[in-house]
């Protein structure tokens, strides 16, 4: 079963990217913060990752993104506000999608990043 | 220093004559009937003027009106002798100061804005235009400064920044209620097992949301762009940004004719990507919007639909969807049609929308 990270602080839309990617066969795992994502990530392989950009309080998604990126993995933006983004995260240049977005769509937009994936 | 009870002004050319340099009366400019136009145009301006005299050791001002005593707050004699510098502070932006020591330097002439401060502590914002004048033999005689209190301005650019700045606040919000509005929808459905109604629901709402996001900067002119919408609208259905083609001027419409509108175009893109040009590899869609008048005179918003390049359209379908129903209910309300013509090679549309006079 593949195993997807999502980093979202919206609870309702946290749980309607993990429903999703279940209906997908995909195993979701959603963490609320950097601290809590990066953990996560120390001791699971995840196959995939949705990250939220702006986390509230100023903090965003950069640190979880660069790590992805270090280990190769594959993820997603979804952001209403890519402006708040930073250098950093823009410099990455990360596949993103535009919140509000269906959650279907982010699931089959995350199984089609480079081609790694296939849909359940 | 003299200090003369008289006119000051007066006084203060007479201490810029007393400096020890040849000063012809004849040809001096400030001196005889000219002379004295520009002391009475001096003395009754708004506009703050100094002069300084850069061939004197650190180019005191030697002149200076009644407007600057009254801009800064200090008397005359405060400030004749003085650097023009004391009326910096610590908030006064030294990169603008820079550039007013190079433009003296240089001789050359500036305009800057920059935070200065008033005898009593408090700051006004300072558009200060500076420039070299000179003698009948081109010789540096004088640097004229003119001051002019633009913190009015100043303090409106800060208000649109931040009018700006809470305008994409609101977007933002915006965008997470419709991306939590839709959480909730798809996560009801599933728990409820109507997940294809659900999905429904989700695509209008979410197309909803996306024709309202452009109209949140416009929203205070009382018109909103039709491009902006109509772009956010279909741009989800045309993800390589090659299929659907976008032909329209700055035409303007209501806030309230974003919602039909927007669902009507849904409806559209989404038969589209069912039946028509953008169910296979090849087709393209042409968007054109503009003002159209009747023959009651009467301004209406006209959204042009061409589909081409699609299945082969044999003969018109039995279009049963109830999203055309919801559309063109829509429409009517604000007494708009949808028109709808099946042409050989693609459906050709028409949203007609009546603009409030």
């Amino acid at each position: 079963m593949k195993r997807i990270l999502i980093l979202e602080d919206e609870p309702l839309i946290a749980m309607d990217l993990q429903l999703a990617f279940e209906d997908a066969g995909a195993d979701a795992v959603v963490t609320v913060c950097c601290e809590d994502a990066l953990e996560a990530i120390g001791h699971t392989d995840f196959e995939g990752a949705v990250l939220d950009v702006n986390l509230g309080k100023g903090e965003t998604c950069e640190p979880v993104a660069l790590e992805l990126r270090r280990r190769d993995i594959p993820f997603l933006l979804h952001t209403g506000d890519l402006d708040r983004a930073g250098e950093a995260l823009r410099d990455l240049e990360a596949p993103i999608l535009a919140k509000p977005s269906g959650a279907d769509d982010v699931v089959s937009r995350l199984f089609g990043l480079n081609g790694q994936f296939e849909p359940a | 220093m003299h200090r003369g009870d008289g006119d000051g002004t007066r006084d203060t050319f007479e201490q810029a004559q007393q400096t020890g340099r040849p000063f012809n009366a004849e040809k001096d400019n400030f001196s005889g009937a000219s002379g004295l136009l520009f002391e009475q145009a001096m003395a009754q301006t708004r506009m703050a003027v100094c002069l300084t005299d850069p061939r004197l050791e650190n180019d005191p001002i030697v002149f200076c009106n009644k407007a600057f005593e009254k801009l800064t707050g200090y008397k005359q004699e405060d400030i004749v002798g003085r650097n023009c510098r004391f009326l910096q502070g610590p908030k006064t932006d030294q990169d603008q100061v820079a550039k007013i020591r190079e433009a003296i330097r240089t001789e050359e002439v500036l305009v800057v804005e920059l935070l200065n401060y008033r005898k009593d502590g408090s700051t006004f914002w300072n558009a200060l235009h500076l420039g070299p004048i000179y003698d009948e033999e081109g010789k540096l005689r004088y640097f004229f400064g003119s001051q002019w209190d633009v913190s009015d301005i100043h303090l409106a650019r800060a208000e649109e920044k931040h009018a700006k700045a809470m305008a994409r606040e609101v977007s933002h919000r915006l965008k997470n209620v419709f991306a939590v509005i839709g959480g909730i929808v798809n996560i009801t459905g599933r728990a409820m097992d109507a997940r294809s109604v659900t999905t429904k629901i989700n695509e209008r709402i979410q197309a909803l949301g996306r024709a309202y996001e452009p109209t949140l900067d416009d929203a205070a002119l009382g018109t909103i762009e039709v491009g902006q919408a109509i772009r956010s609208v279909l741009n989800p259905y045309d993800p390589e940004g090659n299929r659907i083609r976008f032909d329209g001027n700055g035409a303007r419409t209501e806030p309230n004719a974003v919602s039909a509108m927007g669902l009507t175009l849904h409806e559209l893109a989404t038969n589209a990507s069912k039946y028509g040009a953008l169910s296979n590899g090849d087709g393209t869609i042409t968007v054109s919007w503009h003002h159209e008048q009747d023959r009651h005179e009467r301004q209406s918003l006209v959204i042009d639909w061409k589909e081409s390049g699609g299945p082969r359209i044999e003969e018109e379908p039995e279009i049963t969807g109830t999203g055309f129903d919801i559309a063109e209910r829509l429409l009517a309300y604000s007494r708009g049609t949808l028109d709808r013509t099946w042409e050989e090679d693609g459906l050709r549309a028409r949203i007609s929308l009546p603009l409030k006079s």
